[in-house]
């Protein structure tokens, strides 16, 4: 807290942004409130990798996917008080509004357009650097992830990566997959519980 | 084993009233109507919470099954430059704001929760004083805006060069949306950064940031939680100054 009023003393020099930087999201989101720009990019530089690479699995472009990280942190910027740390951390809350932008962006298209998106955006990767311990750490994560998904019987994998990377209802999944809806839930529910089984607590992930 | 299970412990079968619908919802798997309808049902179903809880933690690491990559420059540059910008003018609203008179101010910073029950009285109050001083001179200026939803009301406050809106018997905006306060002046409406909903009652006041020096008309839509740059949809509130 004593880091966070030092920062908010001396917002405009460079010192300000080596102590912003040694906050936690929390105290930045409270100064993000109060309109502190240099407190939101230090947010944005922590996340931003992380909603786009969500968004860019998601939209398959990167116009598409870089609008909607603009949007999805602009509405971060704009909401900031709106942040509750008792729903999950600042990184879960930021990936959950991005996640939101990009289905919407999505659903304003065809359920075909969207089939297609997919396979676009396994051409366009973009591999980021390793540098620091905490980038490590995520990539190790991602890397168990990604894994537990793979683990997971290929009817399970598949209707979870539709849901939620390609943003298709369970409806237009069974419509698709030309198998029963109250099948695709349960496929959902199955293949979510092994995850979790899997991984343990991924509430625990790192931050 | 079964593909289609229902809750823990309830002997794998879904609940009644349940459809099965926790996963597709912590998936973002349900239709807008659907999703709706099972936030409702989770708010008299324990058993639903706690599984939305459960497999939510899951979800909520999907992300990381994405692979990796890195942030493209210029976006941060876009992005910074806009919320620069919004800061500026943030702080030439709170400068502004500063000058105007201690009592406005306190009145309008109140949370609508707090002002919606004495919002009436108070429009009643602005009425009487532009009837008593005939309309003209100093006296705060009461302008009727268009409203699309039936049986509700709203009125705009100016006074100078600053405004409020009093919102009556509005609907509530669906889960995970917010009304969203814009001014239009001679182009695209801007957005503010005033952002609300409305009590049980349906009423609400909220400032309209930046004050109404050349603004033609303020409006009101309901966007996503957060707000949006643009409107996305069509305006409920249109209160016109010119």
């Amino acid at each position: 807290m004593a880091g966070m009023f030092r920062a908010l003393r001396s917002e405009a020099g460079t010192e300000s942004t080596a102590a912003l930087r040694d906050l936690a999201d929390e105290e930045l989101m409270q100064m993000v409130r109060r309109g502190h720009a240099a407190a939101f990019e230090v947010v944005y530089d922590r996340h931003a990798d992380a909603a786009f690479s969500l968004a860019y699995r998601m939209c398959g472009q990167r116009a598409l996917a870089e609008d909607v990280v603009q949007e999805g942190f602009l509405s971060l910027w704009r909401s900031g008080g709106r942040y509750d740390r008792n729903r999950g951390s600042v990184r879960t809350w930021i990936l959950g509004i991005v996640h939101n932008r990009a289905i919407d962006a999505l659903r304003r298209r065809t359920v075909r357009d969207r089939g297609r998106i997919s396979d676009d955006g396994l051409a366009e990767r973009l591999p980021a650097p390793q540098r620091t311990e905490l980038e490590f750490a995520r990539r190790e994560e991602s890397r168990e992830v990604r894994d537990a998904l793979q683990a997971l019987p290929q009817e399970q994998s598949r209707v979870i990566e539709l849901a939620y990377f390609g943003g298709l209802t369970h409806v237009e999944i069974a419509s698709i997959l030309e198998v029963p809806i109250g099948t695709i839930k349960g496929r959902m529910r199955l293949g979510l519980a092994k995850m979790r089984m899997t991984l343990g607590d991924p509430s625990e992930v790192v931050q | 084993m079964s593909e289609q299970r229902g809750h823990p412990g309830t002997g794998g079968t879904p609940a009644e009233g349940c459809d099965g619908n926790a996963a597709p919802y912590v998936l973002g798997a349900l239709s807008e109507s659907e999703h709706d309808a099972f936030v409702r049902h989770m708010a008299d179903c324990a058993v639903c919470r706690e599984e939305v809880a459960s497999l939510q933690s899951v979800v909520s690491a999907l992300p990381g099954a994405a692979p990796q990559l890195k942030a493209p420059p210029e976006l941060k540059r876009r992005l910074m430059a806009d919320v620069r910008a919004d800061a500026r003018r943030r702080a030439a609203q709170a400068a502004s704001a500063a000058r105007a008179d201690a009592p406005r101010r306190r009145w309008t910073t109140w949370r609508p929760m707090i002002a919606a029950p004495v919002a009436a009285g108070f429009a009643a109050i602005v009425v009487l004083a532009i009837v008593l001083s005939g309309g003209g001179g100093g006296a705060p200026r009461l302008i009727r805006a268009e409203v699309t939803a039936p049986g509700a009301s709203a009125y705009l406050t100016v006074s100078d060069e600053h405004a409020s809106l009093t919102v009556s018997k509005f609907p509530p905006t669906r889960l995970g949306e917010v009304y969203e306060v814009w001014v239009k002046r001679s182009g695209n409406p801007e957005p503010t950064d005033a952002l609300f909903n409305v009590t049980s009652r349906g009423d609400a006041t909220v400032a309209v940031p930046g004050g109404v020096r050349g603004v033609r008309a303020v409006l009101v839509t309901a966007e996503p939680d957060g707000g949006t740059s643009v409107p996305t949809t069509t305006p409920t509130i249109v209160a016109r100054l010119d």
